[in-house]
């Protein structure tokens, strides 16, 4: 046999060798960038594990709409009512039940927060409550009263962070979640797939998916090239490079905002006209369509715009290094030392050619005057950056950060990166502090005008920070689904969402 | 011969305690773990309670004792990140390691042998420019790269293979094909090299002279004596490969030990890197038994 002859028998035998292709029915299969470590409910606000439990399996008493104007909707709480004194009574829906058939009642909502508070676990959501002492009394089989202390104004938007597991669940993480949700974990083999079956006895309207496959892949290439060859149907966080059919490439702000943490005491850079100088010096325009999507939007505040007291009025600096040149020229008159380094901290893989941004943003600095260098790092070594307490260093350093929210209020974001007490914060400002603790504490139109206030504040006024960008989401989605990805879908994927052609 | 590996087994014994205490204070050096599982706006209270829960807030010294008298009893601890034993984590991985590597470094070895003695037979022929071109490619071409493209062609236009994952046989084909053009490319030239001299020797003159045929020259009488430097080539290969193939893993979402491992550390996931390292340190020492063993078949010097 020649090698022809053997090459032809290849050629042949291979045309007869058909893949595992994604299913031509109701089952979908998504392919996502990192594996899940675990399934635990009371995990479900960290991006990957929400993504497959929450709303699916796991559901919470409220829900935030994130994508239209619906503001806080009901999920399993019908209804929520402020009883004073710090108090909120939530309402469940009636015959709602877990996956196990056991029944939601009040006594599942208390045992859910406590697991959450235990000691006896590590609860992501814990976090959303470091001020805030709550206390649950059942009240009837459907009714709940939660007390916080002190009081709590935005409790039932947290309530929408929140996963309700049956009482029986134990004070550990499990692995087989038991939730009210539209899905069931009918198989999780680690390391390759997740699969999540429709409920039958679901207690609202019956989604359209009846099985979802979650496969891992940590190259976007091959997520695209996935959903491209039939074996996925939707492929979430692929980058630019591989975004390349309109037909199937979605774009959308994904809820991060990108920026440079300034250290306001630190000097050069605890003089305004510095501050003002590295954002004039930015030409921020220039990066979008090239190192960063096209869709990627210029920021004014830390959270994106469809974040409660949104200043529509907040423009981005403009580009002008002349002005830049002049502001270090005065500041240096004035005796200040211009000539410091400032070196830019970057965490590696941060976002998509994080390294160019960094890079231009250097070279942008250095053009205007600034003795800027770049360093960039892993995760672990910018946490060290990142938060308080902050290394020593000759000059400063401007730490570049991605900063999400997809919750819906700044509350979740402005005190961590501007109060003075902040873990991430460069900013030490009585006034930042008080628009923050007001705004925190107020409801309503005062609140957003009070969230409105303080993001002009930082803005404007003190220049806290150099913000740079809103970015873009990209996701590839088959052409046989009804279903456009959004601003949520960096947090979660309900598959109710999800319909069919 | 027993007495050979007697000694390698205790010299491999002493390696592995000193590995496990060198990465065991070695981990420690990277840093708080709580700093990478919890958020960043974690509070200090969240962090106390994770590093309660898992004694990483005891004395290092207290630790590293509870360690060892644990793994005394075969128990490397609880996964960090997995939340459940770390030796269940690391051998779920290397039960696809495995196999991967014994199915491509067979290949590897048959083919490099062959079209490696091949090539040395007929110098500047059909198998010598082949042999050359696969480990031009396997030299110069990243995995990375030879991998994309591998799934553009085969799996995207051409639609024969599978992108990637582990579900049947045919998911293995394109790993395993990227995974076979370095080693090949190293092994094919150690053996061409190495039969080349081999069959300047005046004993393969005489089998000429006596009218032994090219076959069993080349496979009978020449190759075994041309093998010892390919057997310790081979030797680095698989213990290249019994490490895990990051690039390969990643790519084609094969759930390997590699990756388990390099994500592990960048997570500081301390109980599966040891367990990783240790289990992966007694497969490399098995096979370094096997590669002395395979020594002295083949050298009765060795074996006496």
């Amino acid at each position: 046999m020649t090698i022809k002859h053997i090459l032809v028998g290849a050629l042949v035998a291979s045309t007869t060798m058909v893949p595992a292709m994604a299913q031509d029915n109701t089952d979908i299969t998504v392919v996502l960038s990192e594996e899940l470590d675990l399934v635990e409910p009371c995990m479900a606000t960290r991006s990957n594990i929400g993504r497959v439990i929450l709303q699916n399996i796991s559901e919470t008493l409220t829900e935030l709409d994130v994508r239209g104007d619906k503001g806080l909707m009901p999920r399993l709480a019908d209804s929520w009512e402020d009883k004073g004194d710090g108090t909120w009574q939530f309402k469940l829906h009636p015959g709602v039940t877990f996956s196990d058939g056991t029944a939601l009642d009040a006594a599942d909502v208390k045992h859910s927060f406590d697991r959450v508070f235990s000691d006896q676990m590590t609860c992501e959501s814990a976090r959303y409550f470091a001020d805030t002492a709550l206390t649950f009394t059942v009240v009837d089989d459907l009714t709940v009263d939660v007390k916080a202390e002190p009081a709590q104004p935005i409790l039932p938007l947290l309530m929408s962070l929140v996963t309700i597991v049956p009482s029986e669940t134990p004070m550990e993480f499990v692995r087989q979640p038991v939730g009210t949700g539209p899905y069931e974990m009918t198989e999780w083999t680690a390391g390759q797939q997740i699969v999540l079956t429709r409920r039958d006895s679901y207690w609202g309207a019956q989604p359209e998916v009846t099985k979802a496959t979650y496969l891992f892949r940590s190259e976007p290439a091959v997520r695209a090239g996935m959903v491209a060859a039939g074996e996925a149907d939707i492929a979430p966080q692929i980058t630019a490079e591989v975004a390349d059919n309109k037909a199937t490439d979605f774009s959308y702000l994904n809820s991060e905002t990108v920026y440079l943490r300034i250290d306001n005491a630190d000097a050069p850079t605890s003089d305004i006209r510095v501050r003002k100088a590295l954002n004039a010096a930015i030409e921020r325009e220039a990066f979008i369509g090239t190192v960063l999507p096209d869709g990627t939007e210029l920021a004014v505040a830390m959270t994106p715009p469809t974040t409660l007291g949104w200043n529509p009025d907040l423009s981005p600096p403009a580009y002008d290094p002349e002005l830049a040149k002049t502001l270090l020229a005065e500041a240096k008159a004035d005796g200040v030392d211009v000539s410091l380094p400032i070196e830019i901290v970057a965490r590696t893989e941060n976002f998509p050619n994080v390294t160019e941004v960094s890079e231009a943003l250097v070279q942008m600095f250095n053009e205007v005057g600034f003795n800027a260098t770049l360093r960039m790092v892993e995760v672990a070594e910018h946490e060290q950056y990142y938060s308080k307490p902050y290394p020593e260093s000759e000059g400063t350093r401007l730490v570049l950060a991605q900063h999400d929210n997809s919750r819906g209020d700044p509350a979740f974001s402005m005190f961590f990166k501007y109060a003075s007490q902040g873990t991430q914060s460069g900013v030490n400002d009585p006034k930042v502090d008080d628009l923050i603790a007001r705004a925190s504490a107020a409801t309503g139109e005062e609140r957003a005008a009070l969230w409105s206030e303080l993001f002009a504040y930082v803005h404007d006024e003190i220049v806290a920070d150099v913000l740079l960008f809103h970015m873009v989401g990209l996701s590839r989605v088959s052409e046989r689904l009804d279903f456009t990805p959004t601003i949520a879908t960096n947090q979660q994927l309900q598959l109710a969402e999800i319909g069919f052609k | 011969m027993f007495k050979l590996i007697g000694q390698r087994a205790i010299a491999s014994l002493l390696s592995l305690l000193g590995l496990m205490v060198l990465v065991f204070f070695l981990s420690r050096l990277t840093g708080d773990p709580a700093v990478l599982f919890l958020p960043i706006d974690a509070t200090e209270e969240m962090k106390a309670n994770f590093r309660a829960l898992h004694g990483l807030d005891a004395p290092l010294l207290e630790q590293f004792a509870r360690y060892v008298l644990d793994l005394l009893q075969f128990d490397f601890g609880e996964s960090l990140r997995k939340a459940r034993p770390a030796i269940d984590v690391v051998m779920e991985a290397y039960a696809w390691t495995l196999p991967l590597a014994l199915i491509t470094l067979s290949l590897v070895i048959v083919a490099a042998i062959v079209l490696g003695s091949l090539a040395a037979f007929n110098v500047g022929g059909f198998f010598d420019r082949l042999v050359s071109i696969v480990s031009l490619i396997g030299a110069s071409a990243p995995d990375f790269w030879i991998a994309i493209v591998a799934i553009v062609i085969f799996a995207i236009n051409l639609g024969w293979l599978p992108t990637s994952g582990v579900g049947t046989p045919l998911h293995w084909v394109l790993p395993v094909a990227v995974l076979f053009i370095r080693p090949f490319g190293l092994i094919v030239q150690v053996v061409r090299g190495s039969m080349l001299s081999a069959l300047s020797a005046a004993y393969v003159k005489t089998a000429r002279a006596k009218g032994v045929k090219n076959l069993p020259i080349i496979f009978v009488h020449t190759l075994r004596n041309a093998m010892l430097p390919v057997i310790t080539v081979i030797g680095d290969q698989a213990a290249a490969m019994l490490n895990g193939a990051v690039i390969v893993e990643t790519i084609f979402g094969f759930p390997g030990i590699g990756k388990l491992m390099i994500d592990s550390i960048l997570q500081r996931d301390f109980n599966v890197v040891l367990a990783a390292i240790m289990v992966t340190a007694i497969a490399i020492f098995i096979m370094n038994i096997l590669i002395d063993i395979a020594y002295g078949v083949l050298d009765p010097r060795i074996r006496n």
